[in-house]
């Protein structure tokens, strides 16, 4: 069984191709939705150490919108969509026509908005993933979460942190109307998932 | 050099998983304290003040090579490193804060109690090691900043949308 950081250059573009379909395909239903040209920038897939994980989002400190998605079946994980600000007042409006200056204006109707944009994009995402796989995949309710974006991307750590000291994210980022938004959606498959997902992809 | 009793104003950043020790007016400071819980020890007699940040309640871990990363392992060599420098245990007090449930999850799966978890280990492992919690921010469903000044042994809790608290 390989550890995150035990991934070879091949296993890695095997997930960065699915990081790039899953994406891809949250991007077509969010473009739908949105009635706007959504589409993904970079795919990436990252290990990174919890620290280092920290840097990368952009500091613990900032408030940031979090949905996440539990994912059970075949496969084991977490998936979190992090919605910082900017890519939070593009969704309202487009969806309510209005906007918020701090996530202390926002309303109950607006959070529900962003939750279900964050749950659509998730199983859009873990669909593409299960037909690619062949495999079924069963996702719990998201719940929604306005805190330290820290504390929001410590728990996916915690969740594998007795398996591992790193933190490995499947994701990509947006751009909408060709104007780079900072959402991201990040997968997070715990060990014997990634071993076995790499299994069914023929890569192991 | 020895600490003089007056705060320097220099912060020292303790990330995840990790310990820092002060003795010279610094503080200590660990940001976004989700599920994880930030323990902060004090010698008052020789002004020598320790951060720790943990993540998960017990180390299983065959090698444990991240020490500071399980309450357990984390605040036995945190008060280790401290007897090192001349505390003594019937002297370090400490004060906790974290253990938060970030997300309500449905169905009250493992994910959700992993702060719980942490909080329980915390206070079992304290007691175990006979040092006395003499004031703690736990559980809740915010993220914390922690800032320990060692001159004062006062922690800090820094939230989103709530003032400040001392403890």
């Amino acid at each position: 069984m390989k550890n995150y950081d035990e991934l070879s250059v091949m296993e890695i573009d095997v997930l960065r191709e699915i990081g790039s379909i899953g994406t891809g395909n949250a991007a077509g239903a969010l473009s739908k939705l949105l009635g706007r040209t959504v589409k993904i920038t970079l795919p990436e897939v990252r290990i990174m150490g919890y620290n280092e994980a920290i840097d990368w989002i952009g500091g613990p400190e900032p408030i940031t919108t979090g949905i996440l998605v539990r994912i059970s079946g075949q496969i084991n994980g977490l998936m979190l969509d992090v919605q910082p600000l900017d890519f939070v007042n593009l969704i309202l409006e487009c969806m309510l026509g209005e906007t918020i200056n701090d996530y202390q204006e926002m309303t109950e109707l607006q959070s529900s908005a962003l939750m279900e944009i964050g749950n659509i994009m998730i199983s859009t995402f873990i669909n593409a993933l299960s037909d690619l796989a062949g495999i079924s995949v069963e996702l719990t309710v998201p719940s929604l979460v306005i805190d330290m974006q820290g504390a929001i991307l410590a728990v996916p750590m915690a969740e594998f942190g007795g398996q591992t000291d790193y933190l490995m994210t499947i994701g990509g980022n947006f751009s909408c109307d060709n104007r780079e938004v900072s959402c991201r959606l990040l997968l997070s498959p715990d060990i014997r998932s990634l071993n076995f997902l790499l299994g069914k992809l023929g890569v192991d | 050099m020895i600490n003089t009793g007056i705060s320097t104003g220099k912060k020292t950043v303790i990330g995840i998983a990790d310990m820092k020790l002060a003795q010279h007016g610094e503080t200590l400071i660990t940001y976004a304290l989700g599920s994880c819980i930030g323990i902060c020890f004090f010698d008052p007699k020789i002004k020598l003040a320790a951060l720790v940040h943990i993540m998960l309640p017990l180390n299983m871990e065959a090698g444990r090579k991240n020490p500071m990363k399980y309450a357990d392992t984390g605040i036995r060599e945190t008060l280790k490193a401290m007897e090192a420098r001349g505390a003594l245990r019937a002297r370090i007090t400490a004060k906790a804060a974290g253990g938060a449930k970030m997300f309500e999850t449905a169905g009250g799966d493992s994910l959700g109690n992993i702060g719980q978890r942490n909080i329980e280990s915390v206070h079992m492992i304290l007691k175990m090691e006979r040092i006395r919690l003499i004031a703690e921010d736990l559980g809740g469903s915010v993220a914390r900043t922690l800032l320990f000044d060692s001159v004062t042994g006062e922690a800090t809790i820094r939230s989103y949308g709530r003032p400040d608290t001392i403890i």
